[in-house]
C-alpha cells in the first residue's frame, strides 16, 4: 500500500478522487431522486465536443470539456423549461449532437489523438497537478453551495410545486443545480472517462438508498460508498494492472450487488 | 364601532388555463373575507383545482386579476399555505416526516412536534414519507403549511381519501385550525353534503362561477341541479 502512495501520479489520483468521489456522490444523491441519471450520461458524452474543440484550438481539452459541459447543461435546462419538451428527448438530442460534433471535428484532425482516448475511458496518468487544483477548488466550491442550499435542494427534489409555494426561486435553483451537476460530471470525466463517469454519480446513491431510512443517512452512506469504491478500485487497478476508471466503476457495482443481496437476505429493504 | 374584516382574496373577471386560448375556468369574480372558511364546490372536471392553483399563484390569469391582500399571489407566497391533493415524488425518497418538515425551512423541533400532535400524526415523525397513506400524507402536508404560519391556507380536495365519518372529524379539525392559527381557509371539494356545516361561504364552479355566498342562502336545489345535473340531497359517500 505504501509503495502506491510513493508514486506521484497515484498521489495526484488519490487526492483528486477523494475530493471528487464525495462530490459526485452528493450530487448523484439528488440527481437520482430527481430521475436525472440520463442527464449525467448526456453531459459526459456531449462534452466530447468540447474536448475536440480544445484540441483544434490548441487549449487544454479539460477546459474545453468544462465550457461545453456547462453550455449543454444550460441548454438542456432551457429546452426542458421553455421548450416544454420531455427531458429524456432533450438529453437524447444533446447527447448525440455533442458526440457527433466531437467525432466530426476529431476526424478532421490528422494522426492519433491521445487526449481523446484519455477522455473516453479516463486515465489516472493524465491527471496533472493543475487538474488536481482545479478539481479541489471546484469541488469544495460546489459542495459549499450544495450544503448551504441543502434544505432548499431537498424540497425542490421532492416537489417543485411545494418548493415554489414555499417561496423558493425554483427556476434559479434548478438552473444552478444543472450547472453544478454539469461541472461535477466533467470533473469526473477526467478521472473515469466519458463512458463511465455516470456510474460513480448514480451507483453510490442507489446503493445508499437500499440501506438508509433518513435523508441524512442517505447522503452520508452515498459518500462512504463512493469513497470505498474509488479507493478500492484504484488500489485494485494498480495491483491487478487494470484500467483505473473501469476498476473504480466495477468496485462500485460490486458494492451495490453485495448490498442488494445482503438487504434482500435479511429483509432490510423496506421500500 | 363595527369594523369590517379585510378582504384576504379578491378575483376580478379572472380566467385560467394551461394552454393559450383554452381556458379551463373563465370570468370568475368573488372576494373572500379574512378568517372565513370558504369551499369551492363543483363536479369533477369543473375547474376547481385550476381555480385554486390560480389563487395560489401556480397559474397566472389569462385574463382579469387575482389579489391576495392587495398583492399578486407570487409576491405573497410567504403568507400562503398550500396543500395539494397529491404530490408526485419518488416513493423510495429516503426522507422522514421530520426531515421533510425541516426542509421547508419551518419551525423548531418543539413546534414541529406540537403541530404533528394537533393533527394526530405525531407518531409518524420518524416515518419515511413514501410509506404514508394518502390521508396521513395530507395531514403532514397541512402540518408543513401551518409551520409556515400562513394567513391563508389553501387545500385541494382534502377529504378525497377519507371515509364519511372521518370527513366530519376533518372539518372539525379545520374549524379548530382556523381559530387556533387565525387563518383564512379555502378548500376544494366535489361534494356538497357537509358544506353548510363547515363553510361560511361557498363558491360553485363549473367552468365559470355559478354561485357565491353563504351555503344556506346559496345552495338551492336549482343551483345544485345546474351544478351536478341531479339532486344531491340524498347523496351518499361511496368511497371505502
Amino acid at each position: 500500500m505504501i509503495d502506491i502512495l510513493q508514486l506521484e501520479f497515484m498521489q495526484r489520483a488519490f487526492i483528486a478522487g477523494i475530493v471528487l468521489a464525495p462530490l459526485l456522490a452528493v450530487l448523484g444523491s439528488f440527481a437520482t431522486l430527481r430521475k436525472m441519471s440520463f442527464f449525467a450520461d448526456g453531459i459526459a458524452h456531449a462534452s466530447l465536443f468540447g474536448v475536440a474543440l480544445a484540441i483544434v484550438i490548441g487549449i487544454t481539452p479539460f477546459y474545453g470539456a468544462l465550457g461545453v459541459g456547462i453550455m449543454f447543461g444550460v441548454l438542456i435546462f432551457l429546452l426542458e423549461r421553455y421548450g416544454k419538451l420531455a427531458s429524456d428527448a432533450v438529453i437524447g438530442i444533446i447527447f448525440t449532437t455533442g458526440l457527433a460534433l466531437g467525432i466530426t471535428i476529431i476526424s478532421l484532425q490528422p494522426g492519433y489523438q491521445p487526449d481523446l482516448i484519455s477522455f473516453l475511458f479516463g486515465n489516472i496518468l493524465s491527471v496533472t497537478w493543475g487538474n488536481v487544483w482545479i478539481i479541489l477548488v471546484l469541488s469544495i466550491l460546489i459542495l459549499t453551495i450544495i450544503f448551504t442550499l441543502f434544505k432548499q435542494l431537498t424540497l425542490l427534489s421532492l416537489s417543485e410545486e411545494l418548493a415554489w409555494t414555499s417561496g423558493l426561486p425554483t427556476t434559479k435553483l434548478n438552473l444552478l443545480f444543472y450547472i453544478l451537476l454539469s461541472i461535477a460530471i466533467v470533473l469526473g470525466v477526467k478521472l473515469l472517462g466519458i463512458v463511465l463517469v455516470s456510474a460513480l454519480l448514480i451507483t453510490p446513491a442507489v446503493t445508499a438508498k437500499l440501506v438508509t431510512h433518513s435523508f441524512h443517512a442517505y447522503i452520508v452512506s452515498s459518500i462512504v460508498c463512493a469513497l470505498v469504491a474509488f479507493i478500492g478500485g484504484l488500489i485494485a487497478s494498480y495491483y491487478l494492472d487494470l484500467p483505473s476508471g473501469a476498476s473504480i466503476v466495477l468496485s462500485a457495482s460490486i458494492i451495490f450487488a453485495l448490498t442488494l443481496l445482503i438487504t434482500k437476505a435479511i429483509g432490510m429493504r423496506t421500500h | 364601532m363595527y369594523m369590517a374584516k379585510p378582504m384576504a382574496i379578491e378575483l376580478q373577471n379572472a380566467s385560467f388555463g394551461y394552454q393559450k386560448g383554452h381556458d379551463v375556468v373563465h370570468d370568475v369574480s368573488f372576494s373572500i373575507t379574512e378568517g372565513s372558511i370558504t369551499m369551492l364546490i363543483g363536479p369533477n372536471g369543473s375547474g376547481k383545482t385550476t381555480l385554486l392553483k390560480g389563487m395560489v399563484g401556480l397559474l397566472t390569469p389569462t385574463y382579469g386579476t387575482v389579489n391576495i391582500y392587495s398583492g399578486k399571489p407570487k409576491d405573497k407566497r410567504g403568507i400562503i399555505g398550500y396543500v395539494p391533493q397529491r404530490i408526485t415524488f419518488d416513493q423510495t425518497f429516503p426522507i422522514t416526516v421530520t426531515e421533510f418538515l425541516k426542509s421547508s425551512h419551518r419551525g423548531s423541533d418543539i413546534e414541529i412536534t406540537e403541530v404533528l400532535d394537533h393533527l394526530g400524526v405525531v407518531n409518524l415523525a420518524q416515518s419515511l414519507i413514501g410509506t404514508l397513506s394518502g390521508g396521513q400524507l395530507q395531514r403532514v402536508l397541512i402540518a408543513r403549511s401551518l409551520l409556515g404560519k400562513p394567513k391563508i391556507l389553501f387545500l385541494d380536495e382534502p377529504v378525497s381519501g377519507i371515509d364519511i365519518g372521518g370527513e366530519e372529524n376533518f372539518y372539525e379539525l379545520m374549524k379548530d385550525i382556523r381559530t387556533r392559527h387565525q387563518v383564512t381557509i379555502v378548500m376544494v371539494s366535489h361534494e356538497v353534503h357537509l358544506v353548510s356545516q363547515v363553510a361560511d361561504q361557498v363558491i360553485c364552479v363549473n367552468k365559470t362561477m355559478l354561485c357565491s355566498g353563504a351555503p344556506e342562502e346559496t345552495l338551492s336545489p336549482e343551483i345544485i341541479n345546474s351544478l351536478y345535473g341531479h339532486d344531491v340531497s340524498s347523496y351518499k359517500h361511496n368511497c371505502h
